[in-house]
């Protein structure tokens, strides 16, 4: 008998878990925790422990599935391949390369994420590659960029047990990153006060020394509010806005119109709870703002992410330990599909399209005839809605399920639907590949080699502990043998190290980073630009990425839908700590999915009364978009006038109802806020 | 002590009595538990730091029905493996136990009431040893504030079921902390405070001190305070120590539990 244990990095949240993965005979047998991995310590979220259950699902898919008259057959590899190569050629030869659409995906690999790309823009020779950090922190990205230089989490995890004050906004830590909120836990029994500003009683409220309930979608109004009072009363680090900053004035003169009474007015978050949290979190020594997409997925995302950077600028809670701008990134590779030019402005490491330079640098390492396109792709809703129009004729979709994770799904599938050829490259049948022409299976983080980059832009290994099942195959292989399909000779690899070599090679943000040093340091945090370089705890240590911090003066704008006769509440989305995104992988886990078997509603007994719905009634909820069924949770979790829905379930699903209005840069919806009704069916669920 | 134990398995693996050695084994500077099938792979043999060996053993045995193994056992894991055994989810007769004491930082970090095995193979155990009273200060509470304690504590609560999980005495393939007809499914912090006062009562006369609990959660709920109570509740009205004496018949112990 072989017993041995697998050391691999988490496939569910950012946070980057490190844990083993118990091997018996070559099958996997459960989780164990490693209580060295300096992320985690031994400690694991109820994810985390069952992460394999899902590897093991019935419903996985094992080999390519092929739609013939309506229906998928079992096809051969070779048949797949050839179907797509054939497919492509046509629609590229009649229509080019604007007519496609690549979705990656921030499950899968750094390795992955580079290839895919590099099909996109290397093979097929457009800029139209994304995934769904388009929906999550399209607009950190964007804003921490403009006002910083770089749009990453600028400190680290473990920091985070020795930060003296925390501004924590829009994150429900405990829920969506377990082992960071734990660290919160820690912070505070050293002593840290907690600002918690979240419209939800979320569990951290419990320990939160003030807690403002803002409404949704004022994000702006009360964090200018916050600065104006620091500005006021004095409290501001004059020294660090004069040396490390620049725009101050103009910024200023921005917020002072920001007085604790208007603000009151915007948000309702009492005057005086405004000013306490400000001097509290002024005074602070270390202080730290924790966000995430109650920051994000707002038309007004851009904006809320540079004010976060205007208050940590304006306090000087930048470059040094336990402070900073701390984005928490959702999915355990996001940062890494980010930073590895899954994005249609950049390449791999940030590196403009629009700069010729850059363009020329990679027509050259991949050996191109064509040339790549100056101008930025389509991102994830652009591509779609190009779908929609007939514009975009294909789309390859690889690990996302736009049907429950995109706003407005009616008008999802419209799109997929109207599309001439879609390949869906996923572990299972998800709602999205039911409309594909050609399925592929991929495999999961225990059936492949690669990397992962957690939210604290830690690089770390994922390693092979299982052969993949069936005939599934690994993600990169399938990436590689595609564009060999279709002619390319510049997809060859012995294995994903090869791969991370040739990214090392092109990316100044990963220059360092090599499987040989993984293996020995465990993780390298970017920037690591060479073999030499230690990686980066945290950014902007002495200046900036950019030079000198930023300040974008910001005007609070109301959200794209408000509530009126017609749909009188705010309804807000969000996830729950016992499902991941769009339940793909959780709801087949047994022990996941019987804690939560299903969507709800949670409204506020006030407005329960007064509709007369009791706990675990069936009500309707509808938008302007959409109409769901699904069961109350009648608790004061939400204030009145709002309700908020998980949106996991695709019975219930919470994006028929989201508003797919866009930020105007980042091109982030707004799941966060949208007008609604609920009305009683009379019925218990 | 770790040459001296690497010399003693390897003349254990030469005489063909086990298929295999249960121990930590360091992998790019990291231990793991594994299972030793060759002699040239112990020098990767470590010892630190302590993981549930006892969950192994378990494991393993199940998965080959009939293969004999030594294990590297402490004295949390001895006591775990004898418990086990009295409810038949182990059998001690295909275990050769290689026994290692703690060193005292060790012993005291667990707060261990016995930190070496019945036999020690390799080391020498600590002559004299007085575990801290960890239940002390608590017992010292008024009612009143040992509820807000408990409040305090368990609605950090992750519902991570990591403490069971950890747990080597929670072996239970239907286990009553998922029965929503005591526990309300998918709540956050779970109820308070029955989710985790099952746990606790249902590790009376099995906990055997070894801390994976506490250790394994992220919330740093201070769990071995309410195992140590029902510990000592178990001595003091059963004379019953969990872990002690293989012979020693457990009180709580009823053929029903068997599964």
């Amino acid at each position: 008998m072989k017993y041995d244990n697998i050391l691999t990095t988490c496939p569910f949240c950012g946070c980057g878990c490190k844990y083993y993965i118990q091997v018996v005979d070559g099958v996997a047998k459960s989780v164990l925790p490693c209580k060295e991995d300096p992320i985690s310590e031994g400690h694991l979220c109820i994810k985390g422990w069952n992460a394999i259950d899902f590897v093991y699902s019935k419903e996985r898919l094992t080999t390519p599935l092929i739609k013939e008259n309506g229906a998928f057959r079992e096809a051969t590899w070779d048949e797949a391949y050839g179907l797509i190569a054939s497919k492509f050629k046509e629609i590229k030869a009649r229509d080019g390369a604007k007519a496609f659409g690549f979705f990656s995906s921030a499950k899968t690999t750094n390795e992955e994420n580079y290839l895919m790309q590099k099909l996109a823009r290397g093979v097929i020779v457009t800029n139209n590659v994304d995934h769904c950090a388009r929906l999550c922190h399209a607009s950190t990205v964007a804003g921490l960029a403009a006002s910083f230089g770089s749009g990453a989490m600028t400190n680290s995890i473990p920091e985070v047990e020795d930060v003296d004050c925390f501004l924590i906004t829009g994150s429900n830590t405990t829920e969506q990153h377990p082992l960071i909120g734990s660290r919160i836990y820690k912070a505070k029994e050293k002593g840290a006060k907690v600002i918690l500003v979240d419209p939800r009683s979320i569990q951290l409220a419990s320990i939160a020394d003030i807690h403002l309930r803002q409404k949704p979608g004022t994000d702006v109004a009360w964090l200018n509010g916050l600065m104006h009072v620091i500005i006021k009363e004095g409290i501001a680090d004059e020294e660090f806005i004069e040396q490390r900053t620049e725009n101050y004035g103009e910024f200023k003169a921005e917020v002072m119109k920001y007085t604790p009474e208007r603000v009151e007015e915007i948000t309702g978050i009492p005057k005086a709870d405004l000013i306490a949290a400000a001097r509290m979190f002024a005074n602070a020594e270390a202080a730290s703002i924790i966000y995430s997409m109650g920051i994000t997925q707002h038309t007004t995302g851009v904006d809320n992410v540079k004010s976060c950077a205007n208050l940590a600028m304006l306090t000087g809670n930048l470059g040094k330990p336990s402070t900073g701008v701390n984005p928490l990134r959702g999915q355990n590779n996001v940062q890494g599909a980010c930073d590895l030019g899954a994005l249609p402005n950049v390449f791999p490491g940030y590196q403009a399209v629009t700069v010729p330079e850059n363009r020329e640098k990679f027509e050259k390492a991949w050996n191109m005839a064509e040339h790549i396109p100056e101008s930025i792709g389509l991102t994830v809703v652009e591509m779609l809605n190009a779908a929609h129009d007939g514009a975009l004729k294909c789309l390859y979709i690889m690990g996302e399920n736009p049907m429950i994770s995109d706003p407005d799904i009616t008008h999802v599938r419209e799109a997929l639907d109207a599309l001439e050829f879609l390949v869906v490259q996923d572990l299972f049948i998800t709602e999205t590949a039911e409309h594909a022409d050609v399925i592929l299976p991929g495999t999961s983080f225990l059936e492949k080699d690669g990397t992962f980059t957690g939210t604290d832009r830690r690089v770390q290994r994922i390693r092979k502990a299982i052969e993949p099942l069936g005939n599934a195959r690994p993600d990169w292989e399938i990436l590689c043998d595609v564009a060999k399909h279709l002619g390319s000779d510049q997809f060859v690899y012995a294995s994903p190290k090869e791969i991370q070599d040739e990214v090392a090679s092109l990316t100044p943000l990963y220059g360092g980073v090599t499987y040989e040093r993984l293996d020995k340091e465990g993780y390298l945090q970017w920037p690591c630009p060479n073999a030499e370089h230690p990686g980066t705890v945290f950014l902007h240590n002495g200046k900036f990425s950019r030079g000198l911090g930023h300040f974008f003066p910001v005007s609070y704008k109301p959200p794209a839908e408000e509530p009126d006769k017609d749909y009188p509440l705010i309804l807000t989305t969000g996830r729950i700590l016992f499902h991941f995104h769009t339940g793909t992988m959780t709801r087949c886990s047994p022990k996941l999915n019987k804690e939560v078997p299903t969507g709800y509603v949670e409204i506020h007994p006030s407005d329960a009364e007064a509709m007369g719905i009791a706990d675990g009634d069936l009500v309707q909820v509808s938008t302007r978009r959409g109409t769901i069924q699904i069961p109350a949770y009648v608790t004061r979790k939400v204030p009145e006038k709002t309700v908020f829905i998980p949106f996991h379930f695709k019975e219930c699903a919470a994006n028929m109802l989201t508003n797919p209005a866009l930020d105007p840069i980042a091109k982030i919806p707004e799941f966060k806020v949208c007008a609604c009704k609920v009305e009683a069916l009379g019925e218990s669920s | 002590m770790e040459q001296e134990l690497k010399a003693h398995l390897k003349k254990l693996m030469a005489s063909g009595d086990v298929a295999g050695i249960i121990a930590l084994k360091s992998e790019r500077g990291m231990a793991k538990p594994y299972l030793f099938a060759d002699a040239s792979e112990l020098e990767c043999l470590c010892l630190t730091p302590k993981y549930p060996m006892a969950s192994v053993a378990r494991l393993l045995l199940d998965e080959d029905g009939a293969a004999r193994f030594a294990i590297v056992c402490r004295g949390c894991d001895e006591r775990a493996l004898r418990e086990l055994a009295k409810r038949h989810q182990v059998d001690l007769d295909r275990l050769v136990i290689v026994g290692i004491p703690c060193d005292e930082e060790m012993a005291r970090e667990c707060a261990c009431p016995e930190p070496f095995p019945s036999v020690v193979a390799v080391g020498t155990k600590l002559e004299q040893w007085e575990a801290e009273d960890i239940g002390a200060a608590y017992r010292a509470m008024e009612l009143d504030e040992k509820l807000a304690f408990w409040k305090h504590q368990l609605e950090k609560c992750n519902k991570c079921y990591g403490c069971r999980n950890a747990c080597p005495m929670c072996f239970c393939k239907d286990c009553e902390l998922e029965n929503a007809l005591w526990v309300k499914h998918g709540r956050l912090p779970p109820e308070f405070p029955i989710y985790h006062m099952i746990r606790a009562f249902h590790l009376a006369g099995k906990c055997i001190a070894c801390g994976e609990c506490q250790r394994a959660c992220p919330s740093d709920i201070p769990l071995m305070v309410l195992n140590t109570l029902l510990r000592e509740d178990m001595e003091e009205l059963f004379g019953y120590v969990s872990g002690t004496g293989a012979d020693a018949e457990n009180p709580l112990y009823t053929k029903e539990e068997m599964q």
